[in-house]
């Protein structure tokens, strides 16, 4: 690891040395980061709301219905292009450039080398990030007029999903340029991660719109690329970012190297290999051939693999097992963990379900029983609010503080934020787990009825209301933290 | 991996893997996929949509019931249910949807299985009223109403032909009535045309497997 970037404690010179540099990096990034994740976090917010009002509707299906635009099916699609594309990618893309300029203790532009390059960098990021919330907001605005094209995560019409696709390409190319600028020679784990997953939105997103949407296949094989897309885009494109913040950061929160480093290298490049094939996984059983779907359970049972070298990568640490740098001061072990610090261990957590159920639920004869019903929806919940959420949640609460050059959040507002998000993320996933778990067996009895089992689903209904409700509140509190601190900082724009 | 290009090219060469996999080798060999002629029949399966059909898929992708409603029958060897619970005579297979626009195979069951609605519920009347009205035909439906897919309008002369039969909570105020917008002729003529219940080589293979329907 090297020591410029997030200064260790273990070194006074270095640390004033490298805070210098790191608030130059911050700087160089501080107008695009800031607006990437404050759009983010209000399309959180938004699409929190359509959710609960999802969640109310399954419980009573009257509500806000006749109107064609708040139908079940209209909303649907637009809370989860919301979450995928409004909160989740651009989240994403805030802390994965945040952390490629920091880990590569570079600035995103050399002021003092060209300043042109650097005024046009920086113009092309915000303009990039400008057309993607525009993207996002007309093409949500299209689905809701009815203009969906029906293929599940790629919604958007096509001039939406084509501006989403050139934005990012305006975006990522500064990521993959400023790890071949980076300043120390071996490469740490979380920037292989960053690169890997600022190079696969271009390939994964654009090769799923081309051949689905934009110039469609013939449906027979439309089936096999839905199904890589839906398991490569969030764990090839979202995921990467996520376990790149945790490697990142949790080490240097703790003072600690990573446990058993030499085992990362097959982690990363299983977790690349198996993430791309396990997408196949969500099609078992269905119109594909044999082969592909027995490549698509072994693939996701071996998914197990990866995760578990991250974990081991990452618990070494989090359990304290491994020797820190901290053997002098012992007051940075007994201080309260941060929010940010939390947040990247819940992740961690939620990173391990989410291997797990893949690995479990890919097996033929559970798959049989178990997909279609909630346990597919908790395994999506678990992959997208958990395992890539979480650690964004701790980059964001790391991160903006630092950008913004003093300690913005008002800290009640982020400990309720953290409370809500865990407790409303663990109940949700739980309770489609368990509703899945009894519709699943209940569906391979023929003799009970669909409508019957339809009934059966009416108290896990109501409790996902609770947790859609907690969930929203949650939302509402980082938004308004967020916006909080923002305002703060154009209201009174003193440095500290 | 340290270098840019080094590490670059390997994460190309394994993305690689994936994409030449399920992307391009569908891409190749299902996408080229033709109608198996019938000479019997004289004919060739799976039959081709009509027009309403065809404007019904539009209609199908912009309402989102794929959202809720698979279009897939499962194959034998990983589960029997969705045979014996009459969601289709056999299992679905990749020809079955040569005829569609996008592949509309859902990814969750909060309603039933819509493969072969076509051949389960083949009364275009049924959808109608299901479609404006759920419960009343479907008492327990948590399914939602496309009322928006329907016009209530004065009735001016003689009752239109096309009028709902409804009654009891569900029927309009006196001297209305409801009638089907052409989308929602085209939704159930689309509905009405799923039915994979033609002979397909590669499906009577399917079915030739030891699991055997119950009923």
């Amino acid at each position: 690891m090297s020591a410029n970037l997030f200064p260790m404690h273990y070194c006074a010179e270095a640390q004033a040395e490298a805070g210098i540099k790191s608030r130059a990096i911050d700087e160089s990034l501080r107008l695009p980061v800031l607006a990437l994740f404050g759009n983010a976090v209000h399309w959180l917010l938004i699409s929190a709301l359509i959710s609960l009002v999802l969640a109310i509707k399954l419980v009573i299906p009257d509500f806000l219905g006749g109107i064609s635009f708040l139908n079940y099916g209209r909303l649907a699609p637009i809370a989860r292009d919301l979450f995928l594309y409004g909160w989740a990618a651009q989240a994403a893309f805030a802390a994965g450039i945040w952390l490629t300029a920091r880990l590569a203790g570079r600035p995103l532009a050399d002021k003092e080398a060209c300043s042109v390059a650097a005024t046009m960098q920086r113009t092309l990021l915000i303009c990039a990030t400008v057309l993607w919330n525009l993207a996002i907001l007309l093409g949500s605005l299209a689905i809701l007029a009815g203009y969906s094209t029906g293929v599940e995560w790629l919604e958007y019409p096509n001039w939406a999903s084509g501006a989403l696709f050139a934005c990012f390409l305006m975006i990522g190319i500064w990521a993959v340029l400023l790890y071949d600028r980076r300043i120390n020679e071996r490469a740490e784990v979380a920037q292989w991660y960053l690169v890997a997953g600022f190079c696969s939105f271009p390939w994964v997103y654009g090769s799923a719109n081309l051949l689905l949407t934009w110039k469609p296949l013939p449906a027979p094989a439309q089936g096999a690329v839905q199904a890589w897309f839906s398991g490569s885009f969030p764990l090839l494109c979202l995921l990467p970012i996520a376990i790149a913040a945790l490697y990142a950061l949790l080490p240097r929160m703790q003072e600690a190297h990573l446990h058993r480093r030499t085992l990362a290298p097959l982690g990363f490049w299983s977790f690349l290999l198996l993430a791309g094939w396990s997408g196949i996984g969500n099609l078992i059983g269905g119109p594909i051939p044999a082969w592909m779907m027995a490549s698509g359970v072994v693939s996701s049972v071996l998914f197990l693999i990866p995760v578990i070298i991250i974990a081991i990568n990452l618990f070494g640490i989090s359990s304290k097992v491994s020797v820190g740098y901290n053997s002098e001061s012992g007051a940075a072990e007994e201080a309260p963990k941060s929010v940010a610090q939390r947040f990247l261990h819940l992740g961690v957590y939620a990173l391990i379900f989410v291997g797990a159920l893949t690995s479990f639920i890919a097996w033929p004869g559970i798959s049989g029983v178990l997909r279609f019903t909630g346990v597919t929806d908790a395994k999506v919940e678990l992959l997208l609010f958990g395992a890539v959420s979480l650690p964004l949640f701790g980059v964001l609460y790391k991160a903006i503080p630092l950008l913004l050059g003093r300690e913005s959040w008002c800290p009640k507002l982020a400990e309720g934020h953290y409370w809500l998000a865990a407790v409303g993320f663990w109940l949700l996933a739980g309770v489609l787990a368990l509703s899945g778990l009894f519709t699943g067996l209940a569906l391979s009895d023929p003799t009970v009825t669909f409508l019957n089992i339809t009934s059966y689903g009416f108290p896990f209904h109501v409790l996902e209301v609770v947790a859609q409700l907690l969930l929203f509140v949650a939302a509402l509190m980082l938004g308004f933290n967020v916006t909080r601190a923002f305002a703060g900082e154009y209201l009174f724009p003193k440095r500290s | 991996m340290h270098r840019l290009p080094t590490l670059l090219s390997g994460i190309f060469l394994i993305f690689l893997t994936s994409w030449i996999g399920l992307v391009a080798y569908p891409a190749l060999q299902l996408g080229r996929l033709t109608p198996v002629a019938d000479a019997d029949l004289g004919t060739s399966f799976p039959p081709v949509y009509g027009g309403e059909s065809i404007a019904g898929q539009r209609v199908y992708a912009s309402e989102g019931c794929v959202s809720c409603h698979s279009q897939q029958v499962r194959q034998t060897s990983v589960t029997t249910s969705d045979l014996q619970r009459g969601w289709g005579a056999r299992p679905s297979v990749a020809r079955d949807y040569l005829r569609d626009s996008t592949a509309f195979l859902g990814s969750r069951r909060l309603g039933q299985d819509l493969a072969n609605v076509g051949q389960r519920l083949p009364e275009a009347k049924w959808h109608y009223l299901h479609l404006y009205a759920p419960a009343s035909v479907s008492e327990g439906s948590i399914m939602p109403s496309y009322a928006n897919l329907f016009s209530v309008r004065k009735i001016e002369g003689e009752h239109s032909k096309e009028a709902l039969d409804l009654s009891g909570s569900f029927a309009p105020k006196p001297g209305y009535e409801v009638v089907p917008t052409a989308e929602a002729k085209n939704l159930v003529a689309y509905l009405l045309s799923l039915r994979h219940d033609y002979p397909l080589p590669e499906a009577d293979a399917l079915t030739k497997s030891p699991a055997k329907p119950s009923h």
